[in-house]
């Protein structure tokens, strides 16, 4: 396989039937999006069933991909609706449903110091959950605005405006903790 | 601190690689080896909201013809070209939001309550302009029956164009029910106007307006169902 191969067309390949590509995409995407759950749910095990979840709607729906379109979308679009799924499901076990469309709009506790959280989660945990996706998706999977509103079936403005929120917040929070950038960018 | 400086730490935090065990995506490479097979990719959105339109304008004509072209006979060549051009604008709209609810990752330029609102208001605009008679008469009786014919006539477009767009996949059903029965309720005013000679202003405000929030509604609820019983299963 092509290392240079993108995505676009290792995904016209997996319609087409070919096992190298099917592979070569989980490989590429893979890890993306079990980080996408993990920082979520901060359970390995659970970002592991959601990945493997993920993966077979993926499969079922891969006719609904047209070349041309941009594939991180359509990723993480059909990604994130098994993450609310599952977020839906585990609620109700817990407490009474809680309604949404959204997940909470809440900040997460910040360092959750189980050994789950990178450093980016650590820096957007004051943000809320809205505004924490949108800088996970922009951040670790580099998509743009443009990208970002039809994963998350927003318009670009509405995008726009939680980037705007999130940074204002981060400059905020970086300012008190007095953030120095160090090797790694992580916190001090 | 500057959005600049903000920016780079963000970019060294979400530089450091994300370890996923080689063996999950073994595993996950291999669930979907077995039914790796061929398929074809859905067609172009504009062939899919063409396709939509022509199943809405199919099914109105069909509706009519059934029970009589006599409104359209009453209406005048301008309130023809006005109110037809712009149902036709709005199933175009209501169209193309309704297939890209249908295909994850798509453009949605509008939410789905907003195209509800930009419909309703855009209907009672022009009707507002165009029927002046504020008498009333069996406004309750008369308006109920309309409200009824065009739901009616819904639930086939309804089926017709979910039919056209059966391999698609909801990311979120309520969404995409409640673009969907806008859609056809669009369908259900077309058919009134090209039916109904009641020209009374109330009466076509209220009543023939009400066929796109409720059938909106119906679908909003029928993709609640839908999500509930896929969350059960």
């Amino acid at each position: 396989m092509d290392p240079g191969s993108n995505l676009d067309t290792l995904m016209a390949r997996y319609q087409a039937g070919d096992f190298a590509a099917a592979t070569a995409l989980v490989e590429r995407i893979g890890p993306q999006l079990h980080r996408f759950f993990l920082a979520q749910f901060s359970s390995r095990a659970d970002a592991d069933d959601l990945l493997q979840e993920t993966w077979l709607r993926i499969h079922r729906v891969r006719h609904t991909y047209r070349p041309g379109e941009p594939v991180l979308p359509w990723f993480y679009a059909i990604a994130r609706r098994v993450r609310i799924d599952h977020y839906r499901r585990a609620s109700r076990t817990t407490a009474r449903e809680r309604s949404l469309e959204e997940l909470p709009n809440v900040a997460a506790p910040f360092p959750r110091g189980d050994g789950e959280v990178d450093d980016l989660e650590a820096l957007l945990a004051p943000l809320s959950e809205s505004q924490r996706e949108v800088i996970r998706m922009m951040k670790v999977a580099g998509m743009s605005l443009e990208e970002v509103a039809r994963a998350t079936s927003c318009s670009v403005g509405s995008v726009k405006q939680k980037v705007h929120r999130a940074y204002k917040s981060l400059r905020e929070k970086m300012s008190v903790m007095g953030l120095k950038k160090g090797p790694s960018g992580g916190l001090p | 601190m500057k959005d600049e400086e903000v920016d780079e730490v963000l970019e060294k935090a979400s530089r450091v690689a994300h370890e996923v065990e080689p063996a999950l995506l073994e595993r996950v490479a291999h669930s979907i080896h077995a039914s790796l097979r061929p398929v074809r990719p859905l067609p172009p959105t504009w062939v899919l909201t063409g396709g939509l339109v022509l199943i809405c304008a199919a099914v109105a004509l069909a509706g009519a013809a059934r029970t009589g072209f006599h409104g359209i006979a009453k209406l005048g060549l301008l309130e023809r070209v006005l109110i037809f051009s712009t149902l036709g604008i709005l199933a175009w709209v209501a169209g193309k939001e309704f297939v890209g609810e249908l295909i994850p990752g798509s453009r949605h330029r509008v939410r789905p309550g907003v195209l509800l609102i930009i419909v309703s208001v855009a209907l009672l605009g022009v009707f507002a302009l165009l029927f002046r008679n504020y008498r009333t008469e069996h406004f309750i009786s008369a308006g109920i029956a309309c409200l009824l014919t065009g739901l009616l006539l819904a639930i086939p477009a309804a089926f017709l164009s979910w039919w056209l767009l059966r391999r698609g996949f909801a990311v979120n059903s309520v969404s995409a029910g409640l673009v969907g029965g806008a859609l056809a309720g669009l369908c259900g005013v077309t058919m009134l106007e090209l039916h109904c000679v009641n020209f009374e202003a109330l009466h076509v405000l209220v009543w023939h307006t009400a066929v796109v929030p409720v059938s909106a509604a119906a679908g909003a609820l029928l993709g609640w169902a839908l999500r509930s019983r896929r969350k059960l299963a």
